[in-house]
């Protein structure tokens, strides 16, 4: 090669170099988030997709100073907000319930069901928990506060009860912030009944998806 | 062994003699600006770029050779905003500052207008260790081209006006762990103007 040559050939490398750009990875894992209920309208279905806007972040979270949950929750709104590469999700632990957008009781889901879904999870020995979503008749608002209720039992020295109310207070945060299905993969953190303590990869690729499509239920209230 | 070590602590306080009468300090201040930081993809394009900055170089120079060449050892020190863009939208994503350390050589072009050219490191340190700094800042290698124009305000200093180019390559250790490969070239230009003071 000429000297002429392999200068242009290095300086073609060095631009070529310069111009490249970062690749983003591919998110084509994720499951459906979705609810659709029967339709208002009364023919067919509807979609009920949410997540917090930027103009409601962060959200504010009040939990019940029992069992532990206060830091449980804590945990839960940090690993939740870490699996965002662009602030999408935020949210702050609040001490004045009548402020709050989410509210987390350390009690079993009251039979007695004023919200029009309940979202139940976490059916293991230990730990249950649930979470109610008020949406208003015509499926196009979420009224506030979302309810989460994370039963710790009577029992509370049962072997594995705190790391039950650890990954259930993720699994039940994560219904909270907008994934409303629960994953058929035991892998994954929104598994119905969850085994893993922290969110996947499916996971993490499913609520990112959803906060950059657009929501049909608009926040409302408190 | 010994002779060597006596010539060299003789010699020392001469040529330190000789290479402080011939420093060159200087600082300056202004603002830098950059490209993306990253290009990431879900639904949308989300860029994340960090804000106009101030800026604050300090620096210092030695004569090497003839022909009025110099080299520079140059520290620059930026804090600002940055945010992601996603249609249209900016959102805030807290503050971003940086360093820089340059190894230079520069030289005359025209009267007391001269080039530069750098190679050194430059840090990234977030305020807060979250979304692409989840892990950390990161330390990336950094190539440097420029002009300063000296104009004598006295018998021993100048002031001076700095336009100055850099490039880096960005990645940090959140962004391969989530499995973004190769790097963003990232491209900045920062202006600046300080004071010079020669010590002959």
């Amino acid at each position: 090669m000429t000297p002429r040559g392999r200068w242009t050939v290095i300086g073609l490398s060095i631009a070529a170099l310069a111009c490249s750009d970062i690749a983003a990875p591919l998110r084509s894992d994720f499951y459906e988030w979705r609810l659709f209920p029967p339709s208002a309208s009364g023919t067919g279905v509807d979609t009920l997709s949410f997540h917090w806007p930027p103009n409601r972040l962060p959200v504010r979270v009040w939990v019940e100073d029992r069992a532990g949950l206060p830091e449980d929750m804590d945990r839960a709104i940090t690993t939740w907000k870490e699996e965002f590469l662009h602030r999408e999700f935020d949210a702050i632990r609040v001490s004045d319930s009548a402020a709050a957008d989410v509210i987390v009781r350390a009690a079993g889901a009251p039979s007695f069901q004023r919200s029009r879904l309940r979202l139940l999870s976490a059916l293991a020995d230990q730990c249950t928990g649930a979470t109610d979503l008020a949406v208003s008749d015509d499926h196009r608002q979420l009224l506030l506060p979302v309810r989460i209720f994370i039963d710790p039992g009577f029992d509370q020295t049962i072997p594995g009860l705190e790391e039950c109310l650890a990954l259930t207070s993720i699994h039940e945060l994560g219904h909270a912030l907008g994934i409303f299905q629960h994953s058929t993969n035991p892998a994954d953190i929104m598994f119905f009944n969850p085994v893993v303590a922290l969110p996947s990869a499916r996971d993490r690729a499913t609520a990112e998806i959803l906060y950059h499509l657009p929501s049909t239920l608009e926040a409302v209230g408190p | 062994m010994r002779k060597t070590a006596c010539f060299l602590t003789l010699l020392l306080p001469a040529a330190a003699a000789i290479l402080e009468a011939q420093v060159e300090y200087y600082a300056r201040v202004g603002a830098v600006g950059g490209s993306d930081l990253v290009r990431d993809a879900i639904i949308n394009e989300i860029t994340v770029r960090p804000s106009v900055a101030p800026l604050l170089v300090l620096g210092g120079s030695l004569p090497v050779g003839p022909s009025g060449f110099r080299a520079d050892l140059e520290g620059a020190l930026s804090s600002g905003k940055y945010h992601s863009r996603e249609l249209g939208a900016n959102t805030d994503l807290g503050t971003l500052r940086t360093g820089s350390l340059t190894l230079g050589l520069e030289g005359p072009i025209r009267r007391q207008l001269r080039w530069r050219l750098g190679l050194g490191v430059l840090q990234y340190w977030p305020a807060d260790d979250q979304g692409v700094f989840l892990e950390g800042g990161a330390t990336r290698y950094l190539v440097a081209a420029g002009a300063s124009y000296r104009h004598p305000v006295l018998p021993k200093w100048d002031l001076m006006t700095s336009l100055q180019y850099d490039f880096h390559r960005f990645t940090t250790d959140a962004l391969r762990a989530r499995g973004f490969s190769q790097t963003q070239g990232v491209s900045r230009i920062a202006l600046s103007v300080g004071l010079s003071r020669r010590t002959r």
